[in-house]
């Protein structure tokens, strides 16, 4: 009978003990469909780098004894196939930047995420939960030369009062501040200026041919 | 036991009172109209309301956007879109940081071939832009509620809100503002405490958005 009781006892202790250690934790993994882009495609082919640090990509915040973690790979993942293969005729998906000789390409994009950061309601004055998301995109050209670097900073937010959870309302502020920074890219990207430049020296020397 | 009568009767009166008095919610609504005449909505035509969510400050709330799009759709007289299906089927033409804020920049959107095209397809005649929030405006009182046995809630909290919106219809036909309809809502909520919590709840965004709702129907022809 003591063994028993002793055996209960501890198991609730674990219980408790591993309650709170991880009870000040917040873990949202990021997921849902991103919609299709609706713009005319360029025709180009494209090849759009996705290393592991971006599929894989995962934020965390310790801060007053709150740990917040959200894991947006595979969502972002997502979101830029998906937009790159609205914005091209041709969009090759890669692990690795490639080499010239072996995958001739007319841009090669790679982006990563620059900084991810959260807003908790009682941090600000708004009581929403805020995230932002900044990535840089490198754009190569078919000889591998950096054409530009383009900074995009997206922004997400969600009113309180309509979630449930902390969980669900960081998932929809990072699903926002994603669908945002979709919106800016597919907007922005053939008004950058030197895309724009480049697209002008790519039609003349094709019309040239 | 007569003190204990006295009380009971003032809380109960105080409780009349208040249900009677207050919870009421006061409403001015405006309209603005460009012509008298009705608005045409043909057959395969539809109409989308959506929300202005641009600013810094506040955003108008989604759950006020589908209370307003269920109101004229359930008469069963109009074809309306659902908000996000909208947004989805026009990503990213319509998304907060690029959506058109003036007739000048909707024409800019609808010159693109493929926004004009897919606009056509799905039949939106007319877009219905809704701005404003709701907002807590003042707060007085509080309750402190012990715990049970023999604890139990006490205290008198109100707190006022304030609903201020303006819907603009756009004719994405012939490019031109229809009209506009605003509606300021004002109500104060109570919250008794006689041993249990006794919410008297005003419902301030729910009137503004039946009395929005049923503006906006009057301009349609039925």
């Amino acid at each position: 009978m003591a063994i028993v009781l002793n055996t209960k006892f501890s198991l609730g202790l674990t219980i408790i003990v591993y309650l709170l250690l991880t009870g000040c934790s917040t873990h949202v993994v990021v997921t849902g469909e991103h919609p299709p882009v609706l713009v005319q495609p360029l025709d180009y082919n494209v090849g759009l780098v996705l290393n592991s640090s971006f599929t894989d990509y995962s934020f965390t915040r310790e801060k007053d004894d709150q740990k917040i973690i959200i894991t947006l790979g595979d969502s972002q993942t997502q979101l830029f196939s998906q937009i790159f293969e609205g914005i091209f005729t041709s969009t090759q998906r890669l692990q690795v930047k490639p080499q010239i000789t072996t995958s001739p390409m007319d841009l090669v994009v790679i982006p990563r995420v620059e900084k991810l950061q959260v807003s908790m309601p009682d941090e600000t004055s708004l009581n929403v939960f805020e995230v932002w998301i900044q990535y840089k995109l490198e754009i190569f050209d078919t000889n591998s030369a950096l054409i530009t670097e383009w900074s995009v900073s997206s922004y997400g937010r969600t009113q309180t009062r309509f979630l449930k959870s902390t969980e669900s309302a960081l998932h929809q502020a990072t699903n926002s501040a994603l669908r945002d920074a979709g919106a800016q890219i597919v907007i922005g990207f053939n008004r950058i200026p030197k895309i724009r430049d480049w697209i002008k020296r790519k039609t003349g020397s094709n019309n040239a041919r | 036991m007569p003190d204990n009568t006295l009380l009971s009767t003032a809380a109960w009166s105080l409780l009349l009172i208040t249900t009677l008095a207050g919870c009421s919610t006061s409403s001015i609504v405006d309209e603005q109209r460009s012509d008298t005449a009705s608005l045409e909505l043909s057959s395969g035509e539809r109409l989308v309301i959506m929300g202005r969510r641009h600013g810094n400050s506040y955003e108008t709330e989604p759950d006020f956007i589908n209370c307003i799009s269920n109101n004229v759709a359930n008469t069963g007289k109009f074809s309306v879109m659902p908000e996000q299906e909208f947004l989805d089927t026009l990503y990213p033409w319509f998304e907060p940081r690029v959506a058109p804020l003036k007739l000048q920049g909707m024409s800019k959107t609808l010159a693109i071939t493929v926004v004009a095209d897919r606009i056509k397809a799905i039949g939106i005649r007319y877009v219905i832009w809704v701005d404003g929030s709701t907002e807590t405006t003042e707060e007085k009182g509080s309750i402190h509620c012990g715990m049970a046995p023999s604890g139990g809630c006490f205290g008198f909290k109100s707190w006022d809100k304030t609903s201020s919106y303006e819907a603009t219809i756009w004719d994405l036909k012939h490019l031109t503002e229809k009209g506009k309809v605003k509606v300021d809502s004002k109500g104060a909520s109570y919250m008794l405490g006689i041993i249990a919590p006794i919410p008297l709840i005003a419902q301030v965004k729910g009137v503004a958005c039946e009395d929005i709702s049923s503006q906006l129907k009057g301009f349609f022809s039925q």
